[in-house]
Order: structure tokens, then sequence, then C-alpha cells
């Protein structure tokens, strides 16, 4: 009986203690702000010497999870592979990284972004259904909150929150993330929200105007560039939603980034002077012709002749 | 006793989550991987009394609250697995179809992982937690359940023998 009414107890306690954590956390209490960011310190040693030890092999999984797709993009695939086995030979991540850096910064470049690179140092675990990674860079190197995130295909996330020296990066796939975004060309906005996934829903503002599958778009930018700059390409319309009793349209769209690859970013720490527009929709693939070889024969004349 | 088993459980729980934090997240797993520090805490919870289960939940779930990939508010995890540490070894205690049997272990976990996550889902939902697509929660569930019915056989002699040197006890397996 006194053993069984101590354990009551114990679990009452447990639990109200556990709904005053819930308490705290819901009215923006920084004690708890400050387990979390002493927690990240302590974390991002370890974290850096795991990405050292495992860059190798951590690509391994996200190949594995692109089986079961149709034989054409299984034959790009093993197009992409055979590239990448030459990549590994040569000098493996460096390469690889170094060559994300590039398109980063000619991106950048391009639109006129102050940017700050950083590697990747975790992924983030999906026991919560949140999409995030960490970075080794933090408020040491000029990052703030609420900057946009890119990588060399477009957008990647936003910065979540600060340390000293690493970011947790909230990327464009977690279900909470949202953009304000334009279509390329026709101007028409919306809003973006992630789904967890590769894929996004666009939600139309103006009832009014239609999308097209194959549409491009692009951030539409925030006050003060903050959280988001203006005209980093998002992704393209994959299907558009025709639901009759929609107030406006909506579609689904897939980001250009594969959010499963990411081994470098860059963190947009200075917005363009000037709003770059359409400068950075990427260039439709180029069809390239395969070349006719025509071979003509001439007969030797014989001796005889 | 119970201080005392308790203050050896921490640096162990401490180093399952740095393993988790560290190693774990390295890797984009399909289907959503696993947490090595939540299947570890169902088994230590199995393997317990409902008292001590109650605490190592709880602990546990402040740990995963101090994740960085955490989505809810903070103390939605401790509040989950201290209910879910006490549920599975009040169900699970003092029958030895359970603690004397491997399967019957990894059966709990598994189905404990699967409760806790829907736990998770449906207590974010009421607190406001963007949780993504339908078909997303539902690949994670399902990704992360398969996930530790891999891992949790694999760690299971690690585990009950830890549990073991701890708690003095007679299941290692």
């Amino acid at each position: 009986m006194r053993n069984g009414g101590r354990a009551r107890l114990l679990l009452v306690v447990l639990i109200v203690t556990s709904l005053f954590l819930i308490t705290l956390d819901l009215r923006g209490v920084k004690v708890i702000e400050g387990f979390k960011q002493g927690t990240q310190t302590v974390l991002s040693p370890f974290q850096r010497a795991g990405a050292v030890v495992f860059n190798p092999i951590k690509d391994f999984f996200s190949d594995v999870s692109n089986l079961g797709r149709t034989g054409n993009q299984i034959e790009k695939l093993e197009a992409e592979n055979a590239k990448l086995k030459i990549d590994l030979l040569n000098r493996k991540n460096a390469d690889a990284q170094l060559e994300q850096l590039k398109e980063i910064l000619d991106l950048a470049g391009i639109a006129g972004y102050k940017v700050v690179n950083a590697k990747v140092i975790s992924q983030g675990s999906s026991q919560s259904f949140s999409q995030t990674l960490t970075i080794d860079s933090g408020s040491k190197a000029g990052i703030r909150k609420n900057m946009t995130v890119l990588s060399q295909y477009g957008i990647a996330g936003v910065v979540k929150d600060v340390y000293p020296n690493s970011a947790l990066i909230q990327l464009a796939s977690d279900p909470a993330f949202k953009i304000g975004a334009r279509i390329a060309g026709s101007q028409q906005i919306g809003i973006l929200s992630g789904q967890g996934n590769r894929s996004a829903t666009l939600q139309l503002l103006d009832n009014s105007t239609t999308v097209s599958v194959g549409d491009v778009l692009l951030a539409r930018g925030s006050s003060s560039n903050r959280p988001f700059v203006p005209g980093v390409p998002l992704g393209y319309v994959s299907r558009v939603d025709n639901s009759a009793g929609a107030i406006a349209q909506s579609a689904v769209v897939r980001y250009y980034t594969n959010f499963s690859t990411l081994g470098v970013v860059a963190v947009v720490v200075g917005g363009p002077s000037s709003n770059p527009g359409d400068a950075l929709v990427p260039a439709k693939p180029q069809v390239t012709p395969i070349p006719t070889v025509t071979v003509t024969v001439t007969p030797t004349p014989s001796p005889a002749d | 006793m119970f201080t005392r088993q308790l203050s050896f459980s921490a640096p162990i729980f401490l180093s399952i989550f740095l393993v988790q934090e560290a190693v774990i997240s390295q890797f984009r797993l399909p289907g959503g991987g696993f947490s090595l520090l939540l299947i570890f805490a169902l088994t230590w919870a199995v393997l317990s009394q409902p008292e001590i289960a109650a605490v190592i939940g709880f602990a546990s779930g402040f740990l995963m609250d101090l994740s960085q990939s955490a989505s809810g508010p903070f103390g939605q995890w401790t509040l989950l697995m201290l209910l879910a540490g006490y549920s599975i070894s009040y169900i699970g205690y003092g029958d030895d179809n359970v603690h004397a049997n491997a399967i019957g272990i990894v059966f709990f976990v598994v189905t404990a992982t699967f409760l806790v996550e829907i736990a998770f889902l449906l207590s974010g939902a009421l607190l406001g937690v963007a949780l993504g697509s339908f078909s997303q929660m539902v690949t994670t569930l399902f990704g992360m359940s398969l996930w530790s019915l891999l891992v949790a056989p694999i760690m299971l002699p690690l585990f009950t023998k830890l549990h073991g040197l701890v708690f003095d006890s007679r299941s290692v397996i």
C-alpha cells in the first residue's frame, strides 16, 4: 500500500513537472531556450567529429532510398552514379563539396547576395516529424536567426536557431515551413508550404489567377530581406489542383533542392541592393542532338582498269 | 538503492543521447530512420519496475526535448515518454512471458514506439505543431516502426546486459 502510494505520488509529480515545462515553453520562458542552447553548444563538437568520420558513407542511405523509380530515372541515376564514382575516385567528398560550393557562390553572385558558407554537421532526426539540419557556422560567423539558407539549386531553408559555432536550419521541406512565392514571368503570388518531403503545396492568393505545370517559382522576399531574400529559385509546379470548390487555385510544387544530399549550404547574411527579378530562374535542360555520322565509301579502282 | 540505480543509469542515457545526436543523426535514413534513445528507453522501461520506468521515461523524454530536431513545445516528449515508460512497465512487469522472452521485449518495444509516435502526432496536433502531409506522416510512422523492429533485436543483448549491470537483475538474455 505504502509503495503503491509512493509510486502514484512520483507519477503525479513527474506529470505535473512535464505539464509545467510545456506551459513554460508555450509562454516563451527563456530558461528553456537556455537549456537547448547549452545542449547544442556541448553537442556541436561531437557532431563535427561525427560529420568528419561518417561523411564518406552517409550518402549511401539516401542513395538506397532512391531505389524503385522508373526505368528512365534508373538509367539517369546510373549515369549519374557512374559520374559520381569517377568523382569519388578523384577526390571523394572534397570535390563534391567544392562543386556544391561553387554553384552556390555562382547563384549568390548573380543575385548579389552576401553569403556565409557552412558544412552540414548533423541531419536531425525525424522522430518529431520535423526536417532540420545543423551547420558548422553560427553567430561568430555573422549568422543570425531568420536568414535565408541556399543550396546550389535554390532555397534550402531558413535559420531557426543560432549558437556561437553552429546553427539549426529549418529545411524548406519541414511541415512548418512557409514562404511567399511568385511565379516567374506572370508574377502571380502565393504561399508555399513544406509537406515533409521534396514536394510542397502552393496556395495562390488571387482567385482570378491560374498556374500551369512547369511554372517556375521564386521567393518573393521579405522586408529587410529577413527571413527571405527575393529571387531565390524554389521549385517548379508539378501538378495543378483544379478542385471545383476551391477559393483559389492550388498546386503541388517540386523543390529544386534535394534535401537528402545537402553537404554544403550558404546562409545569406546580406541581401541584394536591388531585386534580382527572374535572373535566377534555372535554365531549362537543353536537348543535345546526336550527330548523324555519314560514311562515304569510294570504291578503289581495280588493277584490271 | 533507487537513487543509486538511477545515478548509474544517467551516464548511460547521456551516452546514448550523444550517439543519437552525433552519429545516427548524420544519416538521413529512408522512412524517417530510428531513434536509438527511444528504443533504449522503452527497452529499459520494459525491464524495470513501473516507478523506475516512469523516471527513466521522464529523463529520456527530457533529453529528446533537448534535441535540436524536436519540433513540439519543450516538455511534450517528456510527458509522452513518462507515460509510455510507466505504461509499458506496468503492463509487462511481473510477467515472465515478457521479461524472459526476447521476442516479447521486442514486440513491446516496437508496439510502444508506434504508439508513442501516434501519441506525439495527436498531442502535436492539439498543441498546434505543423506535422506535414498525411502520406508523409504514415510513411514516417511505419518507417520508424520497421527500423525499430530491425534495430531493437540487434541492440537487445547490449541493452539487457547494461540493465543487468545497473539493476543487478537476472534479465540478461
